[in-house]
């Protein structure tokens, strides 16, 4: 409740007077002059039964009728939004949209949001329902259409935030679902949030039902100075044959005051190993580096912390690490390969900063069990294709899930059976047309060509083909790469859980001189790292994210050892914040809702390994960005579409036709407390006058005194 | 009492004197005669009886009588005491000391108080005048507000002075009476028109020094009915005129006590001012002014055989 003009409250000093008039007024109204008191005065006459006050009920009259005469001038409105104005107007439908994303724990606004929250359903009637829906990324409805006042409050007094970041569609459709259900006439929603822009699209398709009276509440600071752990960078590097991790920090600080120091620590499990002082600018970001450090176990938890401020959520950043494994690649020439047939392979395998392949040459075409056991990735480089029982057993390698590379030369030869290994059946080789041909078409989406896919990450188009073979791609394979006359360059199949890929060019410098081009390292690199299925570990998920733990393409990104979490076991989920999520053993997905910040850790029931699967969970960082959107925007978007927006005050918007209503509504009870204080002076005339009419001064002859002046 | 007699007796040409006939006569001279005139036509009576310095008469003696009066020859002749009465001088001072204060405006029936007293201070002196006596007015509150000395000239600014006579402030008579007194070198005859608002030892103080003085004081007390009688039945705010002291009254509580205290008050002062043989009369300014005018003569007639 506000006043509009709250300097008519000094009206009420006005009270005095009631009680003055009646102490005084019948005096004053009918005094008589008389030549002389001097006989009056002798009179033991108790004068101070005038001063009683005689009419209770008048004096009440009068004063209640001035304290409503003030409060109507006062123009009194209900400054609580729409709280309990529709009323009148019978029973309504209340959404209260609550945004629990973790931005809202900047400062005291999850506390204020709560206190607005439960305002609403205060304010609510008897006949009035209610539902509480919690916004973040998805959308919860707590409680829909319920008129028990005590489970909304108990709702929103336990209620607690997400890690979740800002998504106004999914919530605002879900309000505007609950509305157009509702029988209600009078529908009204309350948007509760910090209103974040980042967490608005522009045109979400939501738009309430006609009548709803939408009423954003703004939860906000005058500045909002944050600074966040925007990003972690971990480079793996390998030393004195150990593997080291070295961790970059980016600090991101904004709407700050002044330059000052921030201390950021690094963790790693639980120990706080590493602490460095990052300066920050008023708005700006610093990186602080971190010494490398030793990586021996698998799932290594590591935390880096900034001293916590306003918003402690993204203060700090979770991950997880492992040891990393080289992919090992076996390269077979034949017996008696041409001079640096594999040279340039080789080369480029062994050259890489994070020594990720082990390469080794052999002059056979021999594979045995235990060789494709230690390997990876199989390349056939200019060689003709195993036989017997090797070839069996490739197959076989390849079907479970290992890597199979054939680069075709003047020794590769066709032969019957090949076809259902490879993608295509390859011909003769020949010479290609005007001298040369470059690499005219690439599958850029491919995972081998991905990394290329950006202007200046890589050009293939300088490298000259002189010579290849002739390809034809069966059903089963797939072009990854043509020649500029069409000719296939790459081809690929994938067979069982493995992959076969087939160059139709060598990887020396006689048939082509992509070797000696740039491009040619990172293609080797990406091609190994396709064939042997390596996948870069993940070292951290975002709130909000779903992990299905039986489903291996996935948890390959997360997973360090193979067959980490089998499906016929029961497994359990301990969350950072002390919970446990069961996972029974299924046959189907089994889903592990990553909800809160920090680390989930994954392991049978009753167990206690001393290395349990564990994924680290952190915020969206982009919620940390604190700059609200203008409410009004939001609300317009949502408004009924049939009707106009207009600002109502106090930042709040309405639809045309409602914010009419609803503002006169808010500031229609002056009208009231006039009707009321009207009646009551009038009712105060009428026993006024006849009070006055009983006690009017007569004479007793029933003549009249008239007093006289001269 | 012979004088309500006389009134009564006389009641057609006491329409004449009826105050509310005479307020709608505008100039005081003509009111004055109207009233002389017809007041002594009614009389039947010489204006001039006993006003000269002739014997009179002779009264038996009676004891606290001045032995020097005694008329030797006739108690030679009668063996009795006689006293041997004279009429009164001609040509003595007549002075109408008028009490203009703020309670004079009082009156509640047609005139006021103070229009009373005008009407009879200009009767009188024109009867006065008629008389050939001399004649002067004092207008007086709590100091003499106009003062018209003794002459038989100045009956025309008397009338003038009191046609103009304005209420205003409060009023205490000794100061004023004590400083008429002082200007009176003659004796005469002084007629003090008030309402003696005061209490009767003060203002018996306050006159007392004039008939010290010699001079013959005839005291009419003019009172409205409203005074008397106090017929308020509703409670209001009594306003003292004079002070402006307010004062909550509920009348039907105290109308008693305030009849009796007026009573009291009246018959105080007629006791006092018969003690120190001053003339007093209460005078109702609802009533006519026969009774004013009769109660005059006879103190005049009572004078003039006291010398």
């Amino acid at each position: 409740m506000g006043l509009l003009a709250p300097l008519f409250l000094l009206g009420l000093v006005g009270l005095a007077v009631p009680i003055v008039v009646h102490l005084t007024e019948k005096q004053r109204r009918e005094v008589v002059d008389f030549p002389s008191l001097m006989f009056l005065r002798k009179i033991p006459f108790r004068s101070s039964r005038r001063k009683k006050i005689h009419h209770w009920a008048l004096l009440s009259l009068r004063a209640l009728a001035l304290v409503l005469l003030v409060a109507a001038f006062s123009r009194p409105f209900f400054e609580n939004d729409v709280v309990g104005i529709g009323s009148a107007l019978g029973p309504r439908e209340v959404v209260v949209v609550l945004d629990r994303s973790y931005s809202m724990g900047y400062g005291d606004r999850w506390e204020r949001a709560k206190t607005q929250a439960r305002e609403v359903f205060e304010g609510l009637e008897a006949s009035d329902r209610a539902s509480l829906v919690f916004m973040s990324k998805g959308a919860e409805a707590l409680l829909r259409s319920t008129s028990d006042r005590g489970r909304l409050l108990t709702a929103v007094d336990t209620a607690s935030l997400s890690a979740d970041g800002t998504l106004y569609g999914p919530a605002l459709k879900l309000a505007q679902t609950i509305l157009e259900e509702s029988e209600y006439p009078n529908r009204e929603a309350v948007i509760i949030s910090d209103f974040q822009r980042t967490g608005w699209k522009g045109d979400e398709g939501v738009a309430f039902p006609p009548g709803t009276v939408v009423m954003p509440v703004l939860i906000s600071d005058e500045a909002t100075p944050n600074a966040a752990i925007a990003s972690v960078t971990l480079n793996r590097d390998f030393f004195s044959g150990q593997e080291r991790m070295t961790a970059l920090a980016r600090v991101v600080r904004r709407q700050g005051e002044a330059p000052e120091d921030r201390t950021i620590v690094l963790e790693l499990d639980g120990q706080e190993i590493q602490t460095q002082s990052v300066h920050l600018d008023p708005t700006g970001s610093a990186t602080a580096t971190f010494e490398p450090f030793t990586l021996s176990n698998v799932y290594t938890r590591g935390s880096v912390r900034l001293d916590s401020d306003a918003l402690p959520q993204d203060d700090e950043l979770h991950f997880v690490l492992s040891p990393g494994r080289a992919m090992r690649t076996l390269v077979l020439e034949g017996t008696s390969p041409r001079p640096d047939a594999s040279f340039f392979i080789q080369q480029a395998l062994e050259i890489s900063e994070e020594a990720s392949f082990q390469v080794e040459v052999r002059r056979s075409t021999s594979l045995s069990a235990a060789d494709l056991a230690a390997t990876d990735v199989v390349v056939l480089n200019d060689v003709g294709f195993p036989q017997g029982p090797t070839a069996d057993r490739l197959r076989g390698f390849v079907e479970g899930g290992g890597g199979l590379l054939l680069v075709l030369g003047e020794r590769s030869a066709w032969r019957t059976g090949l076809e259902e290994m490879l993608p295509g059946r390859f011909g003769p080789a020949r010479d290609h047309a005007r001298g040369a041909a470059r690499l005219g078409h690439l599958d850029y989406p491919h995972p081998v060509f991905e990394l290329f896919v950006e202007p200046g990450s890589g050009d293939f188009a300088q490298a000259r083909f002189f010579r290849s073979r002739d390809m034809e791609v069966g059903p089963e394979g797939r072009v990854l790469a043509q020649f500029d006359d069409g000719s296939v360059a790459l081809a690929e199949r994938r067979l069982g859980e493995g992959v076969v890929l087939v160059w139709t060019s060598t990887m020396d410098a006689f048939w082509n001189d992509l070797a000696v081009q740039p491009v040619f390292l990172p293609f080797i690199h990406q091609m190994m790292r396709h064939l042997s299925g390596y996948r870069e570990r993940v070292p951290w998920f975002t709130a909000g994210q779903v992990l299905d733990i039986a489903d291996p393409a996935g948890m390959v990104f997360v997973a360090d050892r193979e067959s980490e979490l089998p499906p016929d076991v029961d497994q359990v989920a301990l969350t950072p914040g002390g919970g446990s999520v069961t996972l029974p053993a299924a046959a189907g997905p089994r889903f592990l809702e990553l909800e809160e910040q920090g680390f989930y850790e994954v392991r049978p029931p009753g167990t206690n390994p001393e290395r349990p699967f564990a994924v680290a969970v952190n915020v969206d960082v982009t919620e940390s960005e604190l700059e609200a959107m203008d409410p009004a925007e939001l609300a317009a978007a949502v408004a009924p579409r049939e009707m106009g927006v207009e600002m109502a005050a106090g930042g709040g918007t309405l639809s045309a036709e409602m914010q009419a209503r609803n503002q006169e509504r808010r500031q229609s009870l002056w009208r009231f407390l006039m009707v009321a204080a009207l009646v009551l002076l009038l009712t105060e005339t009428a026993i006024s006058n006849w009070i006055s009419r009983a006690t009017t001064m007569r004479f007793k002859d029933g003549g009249s005194y008239v007093p006289s002046t001269t | 009492m012979a004088v309500r007699e006389r009134s009564s007796i006389h009641g057609a040409e006491t329409q004449f004197l009826d105050p509310a006939v005479l307020s709608r006569i505008s100039g005081l001279d003509l009111l004055a005669r109207t009233v002389v005139d017809g007041f002594l036509q009614g009389l039947h009576r010489s204006p001039h009886l006993g006003m000269s310095l002739d014997f009179a008469e002779h009264r038996e003696y009676m004891p606290g009588d001045d032995i020097r009066r005694i008329d030797w020859k006739l108690f030679g002749r009668t063996d009795r005491f006689y006293l041997k009465l004279f009429e009164a001088e001609t040509a003595a001072n007549f002075m109408v000391a008028l009490d203009v204060s703020k309670s004079m405006s009082f009156g509640t029936h047609t005139v006021t108080k103070l229009d009373y007293a005008r009407y009879l201070g200009a009767s009188l002196s024109y009867f006065s005048q008629k008389q050939r006596d001399r004649v002067g007015l004092a207008t007086f509150d709590h100091e003499i507000v106009e003062y018209v000395p003794p002459s038989t000239r100045h009956l025309q600014r008397i009338l003038h002075t009191l046609a103009r006579a304005e209420p205003g402030r409060p009023g205490k008579l000794y100061d004023p009476l004590m400083r008429l007194g002082d200007n009176l070198y003659h004796r005469g005859i002084i007629l003090i028109l008030s309402d003696f608002y005061e209490e009767p030892e003060q203002v018996l103080d306050s006159i007392r020094h004039l008939r010290a003085r010699g001079h013959d004081v005839i005291v009419f007390h003019l009172l409205d009915p409203t005074e008397l009688e106090f017929p308020f039945e509703s409670a209001a705010s009594f306003r003292d005129m004079e002070s402006g002291t307010m004062i909550p009254i509920v009348p039907d509580q105290l109308v008693d006590e305030y009849r009796t205290l007026i009573g009291q008050h009246t018959e105080e002062l007629a006791r006092l001012f018969t003690g120190s043989r001053i003339d007093y009369t209460v005078l109702d300014t609802s009533k006519p002014l026969d009774y004013a005018l009769f109660r005059y003569l006879s103190s005049r007639e009572k004078m003039a055989r006291v010398r």
